[in-house]
């Protein structure tokens, strides 16, 4: 096969592609249902929300349920606009860190021999089947001792070690041929040298696939705001909403839910698009076989 | 002859005075340790701390009272009073554990069908990689709750109650209930396949393609392509998509056990609280530990025969590793031995020793 570059589609419908086309497609539309729901119902007048039995489609699609949402949350003290503000801040830096430690720690464990490697590992695979409700409290005393409550950093510090991001990983470096790191430091590379010139873009897929995930527990996580922050204006942006459909779980409500919902949907939307080409393409011409 | 055996052990003796052995290993162990570390110190301060407090607030009944936590020394009080006499626990658990073992081949069976098409050249394969990603994030959320009650989730095709009639009069309650719930569920539990898609994904373009074309030339059908090159080759991807989906599907805030062991954390009853929720969920993270476990030897444990050879070969190399080291050894004893003697005078070059 030939080299495509970074275009995954074929340009042209042949007749071998009916086959499967007909075989995804209602797979696809089964699985579209849903986000075609989120968005429909977001923009759904009062009496759409309500009717019975519900409908998919929006019929007369209105704005109002944003407007109220802009209502409510001006009524509530603090700007919305902080509440986004946080998020932001705490996804980015706890995305950018914990990347650049999971990275970091799967070469190491993969690919440095030193005494206790196994261990590590082993630790992580443990830590990756614990329930994560049972340490909260453990937690919060940590938190409270370091004198992080009501901070960023007791957003960031608990997110920060994603044990499956490192699973997967250090499944990816795995597979990074030793003959490769091993020529580079016959040229003399440094070990930092070949994690970050070597290792680094062999498995940008890996690290797309992980940067998903993380988000993914940063994004939709409402522990942190419940459990570590008392100050109001320090929650994130998932925990308002959840607080908003929570509070107002009445007839105005429900619109400022599906609202809600749709805000909260588009950044893993915009994320997913951005990532995605990284995620397929570069495994095929990375030269890890 | 003589001069560069001589000058060749000169310098062979030289060189050992300025570089020493092992260092190059000494110093990968240092840079790992360095590069492991920023990880090693989350890891104890927000994984093996708290596991280990919470072992002990496990074999405690604790009370939160307002001058402080009250601990009171039970032992294994909490576990046997979870598993001897809460109406609540033991039924969810097995729940869990029949809705689990069912759902996780079917959403990793799924997921990889689906790899597999969108693996194929097709058009389109971009939105449709996006459509079946998407899901899992809205399944995490608050909207998966209205979805549900809304019956957006379910199907009206399986959801007959033809199935879950004949479902209800071949098994026991306990297996017929989950079951049913399975089918009812089918689209959600399908929602939960997004990452594993991707893993599988991935997975599977990195197989060399002239893998396939060499057993094409050899007249491998694509049915026997498919069971003797892509399975091996993603074999320790299924292993860890049935890690992730176990684990993914125990951790959700929506699972029932999690919603009991909260609301027993929070509950200020005598008998419950803080101590008992966390035996709860030392009881509750080692069944899911042993299916991990049953996951990973049901997929490792039958090897092929590429596994075979290859462990063969890797026997091979341990005993020629033995042997190098075996030759090494007693090259460095006789080379010793040459020094002695040498010091004594007896020998001017090695070839005398010898």
């Amino acid at each position: 096969m030939a080299y495509r570059g970074s275009k995954i589609d074929p340009k042209k419908m042949g007749k071998d592609q009916v086959k499967i086309l007909l075989l995804i497609l209602p797979l696809v539309i089964f699985m579209a249902l849903p986000i075609v729901y989120i968005i429909n119902h977001a923009f759904k007048p009062m009496d759409e929300l309500f009717a019975f039995p519900p409908t998919f489609f929006v019929r007369r699609p209105t704005l109002d349920n944003f407007t109220n949402l802009i209502k409510v949350s001006r009524n509530s003290g603090i700007p919305l606009s902080r509440y986004i503000f946080n998020s932001f801040v705490i996804t980015l830096v706890t995305i950018g860190l914990s990347l650049v430690f999971t990275t970091l720690a799967a070469f190491s464990l993969s690919k440095l021999k030193y005494r206790g490697r196994n261990m590590l590992m082993q630790i992580n695979q443990i830590a990756i089947m614990f329930v994560a409700t049972a340490v909260s409290i453990p937690r919060y005393l940590i938190i409270a001792k370091l004198g992080l409550v009501d901070s960023y950093l007791a957003h960031i510090l608990p997110l920060l070690s994603v044990p499956v991001a490192l699973f997967l990983v250090k499944q990816f470096v795995d597979q990074v041929p030793q003959v490769l790191i091993e020529a580079a430091y016959i040229d003399g590379a440094s070990d930092f040298h070949i994690y970050r010139k070597l290792i680094i873009p062999m498995i940008k897929p890996a690290i797309a696939t992980a940067a998903i995930l993380v988000f993914q527990q940063v994004w939709t996580n409402m522990e942190t705001s419940n459990f570590y922050i008392n100050d109001d204006s320090m929650k994130s942006l998932t925990f308002y909403m959840n607080s908003l459909t929570n509070a107002n779980n009445t007839v105005a409500g429900q619109g400022i839910a599906a609202a809600a919902t749709l805000i909260m949907f588009i950044p893993n939307l915009v994320l997913f698009i951005l990532l995605q080409k990284n995620v397929m393409n570069t495994m095929a011409h990375s030269g890890i076989k | 002859m003589k001069d560069i055996t001589v000058q060749r052990a000169a310098k062979v003796k030289k060189e050992k005075n300025k570089v020493k052995r092992g260092q190059l290993s000494r110093r990968k162990a240092i840079t790992g340790l360095i590069f492991v570390s920023p990880w090693i110190i989350g890891a104890i301060l927000f994984l093996i701390y708290p596991l280990v407090t919470s072992f002990w607030y496990a074999l405690n009944n604790i009370r939160i009272t307002p001058i402080g936590k009250n601990f009171n020394f039970v032992g294994t009080g909490n576990f046997t009073q979870i598993l001897l006499s809460d109406p609540e626990f033991i039924p969810h658990i097995v729940d869990y554990l029949v809705s689990t073992l069912i759902s996780v081949p079917v959403i990793n069976v799924f997921a990889l069908m689906i790899a597999m098409m969108l693996n194929q050249r097709i058009k389109f394969k971009g939105p449709f990689r996006l459509i079946f990603f998407l899901p899992v994030i809205i399944v995490s959320g608050p909207v998966m709750g209205m979805l549900s009650a809304e019956g957006a989730v379910s199907v009206s095709a399986l959801n007959a109650q033809a199935i879950s009639g004949a479902i209800s009069n071949f098994l026991p309650y306990y297996l017929a209930e989950p079951i049913s719930d399975i089918f009812t569920n089918m689209i959600m539990i399908l929602w939960y396949s997004g990452v594993q898609i991707l893993i599988f994904l991935s997975g599977l373009q990195k197989i060399d393609k002239s893998m396939y074309e060499a057993a094409k030339i050899d007249g491998g059908s694509q049915w026997e392509c498919f069971w003797k090159i892509t399975l091996p080759n993603i074999k320790s991807l299924i292993l860890l998509n049935c890690v992730y989906t176990v684990v993914y599907i125990s951790g959700n805030e929506s699972n029932a056990i999690i919603v009991l062991i909260q609301r027993a954390m929070f509950s200020g009853t005598k008998e419950k609280g803080y101590g008992y929720a966390s035996a709860m969920a030392w009881v509750y993270s080692l069944v899911v530990v042993l299916i991990v476990l049953l996951f990973a030897g049901l997929i490792m444990g039958r090897k092929d025969v590429y596994e075979r050879q290859a462990k063969k070969v890797r026997k091979q190399m341990k005993k020629d590793r033995r042997t190098a080291r075996k030759i090494e050894r007693r090259n460095a004893r006789n080379a010793r031995k040459f020094k002695k003697a040498e010091k004594k005078g007896k020998f001017t070059s090695y070839e005398d020793f010898e």
